[in-house]
């Protein structure tokens, strides 16, 4: 990853000009509404800054793309993919479960304890990596390898772009504190 | 004939070059036997490697050398008697001398190895045409492989056959050698050292596959526990957790906190600011500076400075324009340092700027200048005013950090 500053100060004025963009679509929203546009353009600024180099940024983008009232916001985007992308790597996903059940099948013949206790531990790491899987966006089409690997990247993204978010909610605050 | 001439000085206890490099295979094998360097006969064909394989096994060793000498004797024996039906044809040779190979072996090992070499041969049986492939590619390799002699080339070639058809007689030599005749065909030698720790690894999982497919999953496996150790280092807390699903447990856990971070952020933005005015930068550009500057007009040129400070924190496209963060920050902080004796105001303004601030009447400035320190720094209970500036621009200047 690049520098965690640059990241931040691009992510910080794509956010901004995202926002600008969906406000200029909408006025008078609610509150919900705020929250919502203020989300996703947060996310889209950190998918895009991140800018096709991970899946799950395009996954973030084509999800936003899906919903058609944020076509406005995703279509200036750069780096917004087409969902096919995104749907070609299921065939690998696909592949790999398929490995994932003859290694199963083989365990058969082990000493019985033994099967017992790996199947167990298999079943719980399984368990978990779905868990992951669902949280981050896109991850139902990955395998493991790559899932741990987005992972990665998703997290340092996501730490940054809170980390940005939480300087701007303080910055607001104190405006809040001293007002006129 | 070269190769009973050879045999037979060997027999003799002579030991040529080859002969020592014959002893060194054979030892090497054994070491395999005993603790799984068997990518050593895939890399035969690679000095490099081989001699650092065998660095490697004179550490490891616990074998007697005159104990080696003596098996590799009586290999060359073995061969030196099967060699006359043999000579002829050079990739069935080594085929069918693994034949007669195994009961060699049995006598100088101190293991138990009936049922392993009954075993080999049945496998041997299966894979005979598997086999045949790969001594053709063990003799092309060693032709190629210029670091024997011409002469002794063709003998070379049958002896890294023969031990290599020894290998199979038992499991975990046949994996090894899937292992690596695999990584051969793929025409990768990195990928030999690479898959040497693996290598290791793998031989603890016995009875498993061999082909290319539980290949790649080791190879993928790897890639997943490095990752791993990546992530382990990100996510806080997790270093003292082993074993893989403690692990997910704790990434999942974080990953969902910082998602309802961003969550609970972006709630609290949208409470804080009723209409999106993240877009700051127009705003202050119309509003806010006119007036300081129409206020205070004994600015000077602090006021200058500040302002194009102020510009490029305000507005990230001309942030990014300008270059770094660093450069962006440093200006403000200047400006900020000449303005204390400038005027009262100039960090107020600051102040306010950083916090991204609606149109104040600037009148009411001072005053709210007054209230914010205040409010800050009750602690600070400094008699003269100038006192209350500087600690105002304190507090300026590290909201400006923090912003960042």
């Amino acid at each position: 990853m690049r520098n965690i500053n640059s990241v931040k100060q691009e992510f910080l004025k794509k956010w901004i000009w995202c926002l600008r963009k969906y406000s200029s679509q909408k006025k008078n929203m609610s509150l919900l509404e705020r929250k919502k546009a203020i989300k996703l353009s947060a996310d889209l600024a950190m998918a895009s800054t991140r800018n096709k180099t991970t899946r799950w940024s395009k996954a973030l983008i084509a999800n936003a793309s899906k919903n058609s009232s944020n076509k406005v916001l995703t279509a200036h985007v750069p780096g917004s993919s087409p969902p096919q992308r995104v749907r070609k790597s299921s065939t690998n996903y696909s592949h790999s479960t398929r490995i994932r059940s003859c290694r199963r099948n083989r365990a058969v013949y082990r000493p019985r304890d033994r099967v017992v206790a790996s199947f167990i531990a298999k079943k719980l790491v399984q368990k978990r990596t779905r868990r992951l899987k669902s949280l981050l966006p896109g991850g139902e089409f990955m395998d493991d390898a790559s899932l741990v690997e987005e992972t990665l990247d998703y997290v340092q993204s996501l730490r940054a772009q809170v980390e940005v978010m939480r300087c701007l909610v303080t910055a607001s605050e104190l405006m809040i504190l001293n007002p006129s | 004939m070269l190769h009973c001439a050879n045999a037979s000085g060997n027999l003799a206890g002579d030991m040529t070059v080859l002969e020592r490099q014959r002893a060194r295979m054979k030892w090497q094998e054994e070491q395999g036997y005993f603790s799984g360097f068997n990518a050593v006969f895939s890399s035969s064909s690679s000095s490099s490697l081989h001699v650092q394989d065998s660095l490697m096994l004179a550490a490891d060793s616990g074998c007697a050398l005159g104990e080696v000498v003596a098996q590799a004797q009586a290999q060359a024996q073995t061969r030196s008697m099967n060699k006359p039906s043999l000579a002829g044809f050079d990739s069935s040779s080594s085929i069918s001398r693994t034949f007669s190979c195994p009961p060699a072996l049995v006598e100088p090992e101190p293991r138990p190895r009936p049922t392993d070499s009954s075993f080999g041969k049945e496998c041997l049986k299966k894979r005979k045409p598997d086999k045949l492939h790969n001594a053709k590619f063990v003799t092309e390799n060693d032709t190629k492989d210029k670091r024997i002699k011409v002469g002794a080339d063709d003998e070379q070639s049958k002896i890294t056959g023969s031990p290599k058809s020894n290998t199979k007689t038992n499991s975990n030599k046949r994996e090894a050698w899937a292992d690596t005749s695999n990584s051969k065909q793929n025409s990768k030698p990195s990928e030999v050292q690479n898959q040497k720790p693996d290598y290791i690894h793998v031989r603890a999982r016995r009875g498993q596959a061999t082909d290319s497919h539980s290949l790649a999953e080791r190879v993928r496996r790897e890639k997943i526990s490095e990752r791993m150790k990546y992530l382990q280092d990100l996510v806080p807390g997790c270093n003292k957790i082993t074993g893989k699903a403690g692990m997910l447990d704790e990434i999942i856990n974080y990953v969902q906190s910082l998602q309802r971070q961003v969550e609970f952020l972006s709630m609290k933005l949208a409470a804080v600011n009723p209409r999106l005015e993240f877009s700051v930068d127009d705003l202050f550009e119309k509003e806010v500076f006119p007036t300081s500057a129409a206020n205070f007009p004994n600015i000077g040129m602090s006021s200058d400075l500040t302002n194009s400070a102020y510009l490029q924190f305000n507005s990230p496209q001309q942030m990014v324009s300008y270059g770094g963060l660093d450069t962006g920050i440093n200006p403000p902080c200047m400006g900020l340092k000449r303005s204390i004796s400038a005027h009262v105001s100039m960090p107020e303004t600051y102040h306010h700027s950083s916090c991204f601030t609606q149109m104040l009447p600037s009148s009411a400035w001072e005053g709210d200048f007054q209230n914010l320190c205040n409010l800050d720094f009750d602690q600070v209970r400094a008699t003269s005013f100038p006192s209350h500036l500087s600690s105002g621009l304190v507090e300026a200047g590290n909201h400006l950090k923090m912003e960042m």
